[in-house]
């Protein structure tokens, strides 16, 4: 059935407004990192760059520790990736394969953990941490970053799960494979899709942790970037290049994720829809 | 080889190893700032690094911090062992670590450092109370008025000396586009810094009386609130969000004809036109015109090593760090913002030799000399009251000024609200 054409156009309109959302607060920050000071900080904010520089850019990589944060940000994202998925994997297939007691109970359980405003546990973790020898390193970042991540992770992944024609796992099952070579060579690639999710998810939210991460890492040298990049803004005096410097650069390894398993991410989608 | 003689060779390899070992043996100390953006790090390093290397016992390294985290995570870090051998403070930031037994009396290192050099008697004052000096001052800051010559004088108009030149000259520089001056009222201690610079000029200095009770809900205090709002209207509409870097903005950009700054030198030089001669600063003006007064306070860093041989390095350092030779390129790791809190150090050739502070002397001559009448809330008239802390915390003074200008109560009844606030908090 053909749509009306006012149809089309109100759907291009609200594409277009979405886009626009979406896209201009990025459009200002990239473009006003390359721009001049004078124009940076004028009034009225230029759409279109009137100047052009790199002198942003070139200060934060060579005056500041942004490379160190950078780099530490990335340890710590992927690794806590790396964590939450071998850690979600399992347990949303066990939510969603096994029978116990109290299953659905805990299962509904694990999201108490978004209940509490991380400022709230920041002190008494903190105390715990210290006891363990682990403030100051990025290991303490990593279970935070895990901790906060997986019961989610386990909540979108176990619905992926349930999402598979039960059919395809008893079929495997009758041929006899175990439990676990099921989950890795059958269950695991069909929920590839819900993976990617929840490897963007745990990576973005580790990537953009601040409040523990400010008061749980006490060096420079090991500092994460958002915490890093607030100190190197100053306080009395804002460096607006060097600030949008460091925020269209830190947004990079973001779009590089997404450029990588989003595609994969999509794949799977359409995959899924055809079969 | 005999085993007896094995392990008498081999004792006496590892005796023969630990003497090098002891000989170069080092005091290790952490240092804690809040001077986090990179040009202020690499100074601090600079001058860490040619300690270091004129005293190979002891090893200082520092560690950056950031103000708006270092609240929470000082004492915390402390509590648990982990904190720093010194940390710089501010005097509303001291009284915390004081609280928790962080600190120690350090009145006689800083008399001896006062022989030797000449504190400003006001940076040492913020910090003795209680029986005690619990802080070595080190530079200090003080608000002023920043405009541009240029166009005041294009508009007919003089630098003003009273509140009532001061309204006249904003009214008469907001034009379309452009704003006669740029206030803050946002709940943050830049607001706050800028209140109080208003009520220290409108005979409301005091927020405790000599008995050291409240004080706040004055006749001066109201009236010093209400002719901030009435400047108000002539700051952009963003400016109820603003903090300093966003004034600094609609200065350097020619948007606000004047604001209230501790200093904007290095913004104006780098990302505006940077011409000295149009830029101009001068105090804040008074209700009557008489005495000119801002809000004015001398960093300082807490000695916090409980240890001996740390605590007694950690004084070498700070020796070390006033010699005029090495205080002067320590205070313009910010150049124009930070200011000397010694008398040698005001006259320190490594302080007035420096590019920035050169090309900008005149403004950097008449920063120094208003802030000789400067004070700070909680720390007036000699007196000092550390549960000011608390109300400095909450921003207390710019959450009055919001009750009037956002949410357009009576400037009376906010300040009578603004001061149960603060007997809530320190009771």
């Amino acid at each position: 059935m053909r749509r009306p054409p006012r149809w089309n156009l109100a759907l291009g309109a609200v594409l277009l407004l979405l886009a626009a959302l979406v896209a201009l607060p990025f459009w200002f920050v990239l473009t006003g990192s390359i721009k001049v000071p004078a124009e940076i900080i004028a009034r009225t904010p230029t759409i279109v760059p009137e100047s052009f520089t790199l002198q942003h850019y070139a200060k934060l990589l060579a005056a500041s520790d942004y490379p160190v944060y950078m780099l530490n940000s990335l340890v710590v994202a992927t690794i806590s990736t790396a964590i939450t998925l071998i850690l979600a994997i399992p347990s949303a297939y066990a939510f969603f394969r096994m029978s116990f007691r109290g299953r659905e109970t805990l299962y509904r359980a694990i999201l108490l953990a978004y209940a509490f405003p991380s400022i709230v546990i920041l002190i008494p973790l903190f105390g715990i941490f210290a006891k363990l020898g682990l403030i100051d390193s990025r290991l303490a970042l990593v279970l935070v970053n895990v901790a906060f991540a997986l019961p989610f992770a386990i909540w979108l992944l176990r619905s992926f799960f349930a999402g598979i024609p039960v059919e395809i796992e008893e079929a495997a099952r009758l041929d006899g494979g175990p439990p676990f070579t099921v989950l890795r060579r059958i269950m695991i690639p069909l929920v590839a899709p819900g993976i990617a999710a929840v490897a963007v998810f745990a990576f973005v939210t580790a990537w953009t942790e601040y409040v523990f991460a400010s008061v749980m890492i006490l060096s420079d040298a090991k500092r994460t970037v958002p915490v890093g990049f607030s100190g190197i803004i100053g306080q009395y005096q804002i460096d607006w290049g060097l600030l949008l410097a460091g925020a269209s650069l830190s947004i990079l390894p973001v779009v590089i994720l997404f450029a990588f398993v989003g595609r994969w991410f999509v794949a799977g989608l359409t995959e899924g829809a055809v079969k | 080889m005999t085993t007896d003689r094995r392990s008498r060779l081999l004792a006496g390899a590892a005796l023969a190893a630990t003497l090098p070992l002891g000989a170069a043996a080092q005091t290790e100390l952490t240092l804690w700032h809040m001077e986090q953006p990179p040009h202020r790090v690499e100074r601090v390093q600079t001058l860490l690094d040619e300690f270091n290397e004129s005293h190979p016992d002891i090893e200082i390294r520092q560690e950056p911090q950031n103000w708006g985290e270092v609240y929470a995570k000082a004492p915390a870090a402390l509590a648990a062992g982990a904190g720093p051998d010194l940390l710089f403070a501010i005097p509303d930031f001291t009284p915390i670590l004081k609280g928790m037994g962080a600190l120690d009396d350090v009145g006689d290192f800083v008399e001896e450092l006062d022989a030797e050099h000449d504190f400003i008697d006001a940076a040492v004052e913020a910090y003795s109370y209680d029986d005690g000096v619990w802080a070595v001052p080190l530079y200090n800051m003080s608000m002023n008025l920043w405009y541009r010559p240029s166009v005041l004088e294009d508009a007919g108009i003089d630098v003003p000396e009273t509140w009532e030149d001061w309204r006249s000259a904003a009214e008469a520089l907001t034009t379309d586009g452009t704003y006669g001056m740029g206030l803050p009222a946002n709940r943050q201690l830049y607001t706050d810094q800028t209140v109080y610079s208003v009520m220290t000029n409108g005979g409301a200095s005091e927020i405790y009386d000599e008995e050291g009770s409240l004080r706040f809900d004055t006749p001066e205090t109201v009236g010093a609130y209400a002719f901030y709002d009435d400047m108000l209207a002539f700051s952009p509409p963003d400016a109820p969000s603003w903090t300093w870097g966003e004034a600094e903005a609609c200065f350097a950009s020619r948007a606000c004809a004047m604001i209230l700054q501790f200093s904007v030198i290095s913004t104006y030089d780098t990302q505006a036109e940077g011409d000295p001669a149009d830029l101009g600063v001068a105090a804040i003006p008074s209700k009557d015109g008489e005495t000119h007064n801002t809000i004015a306070y001398a960093n300082a860093v807490m000695l916090l090593s409980r240890d001996e041989e740390k605590l007694e390095a950690s004084k070498t350092f700070v020796r070390w760090l006033l010699q005029p030779e090495n205080y002067g390129r320590f205070l313009n790791m910010e150049p124009g913002l930070f200011m000397p809190v010694t008398a040698d150090g005001a006259e320190a050739d490594s302080f007035w030799s420096d590019p920035i502070v050169e090309t900008y002397r005149d403004q950097i001559e008449t920063v120094i000399e208003n802030s000789r009448n400067g004070m700070l809330f909680g720390f007036t008239s000699g007196r000092v009251f550390p549960a000011i802390a608390a109300i400095s915390a909450q921003n207390v003074l710019a959450e009055t000024l919001q009750s009037i200008a956002v949410s357009g109560e009576d400037p009376a009844q906010a300040v009578a609200a603004g001061e149960a606030r603060m007997q809530d908090l320190t009771d």
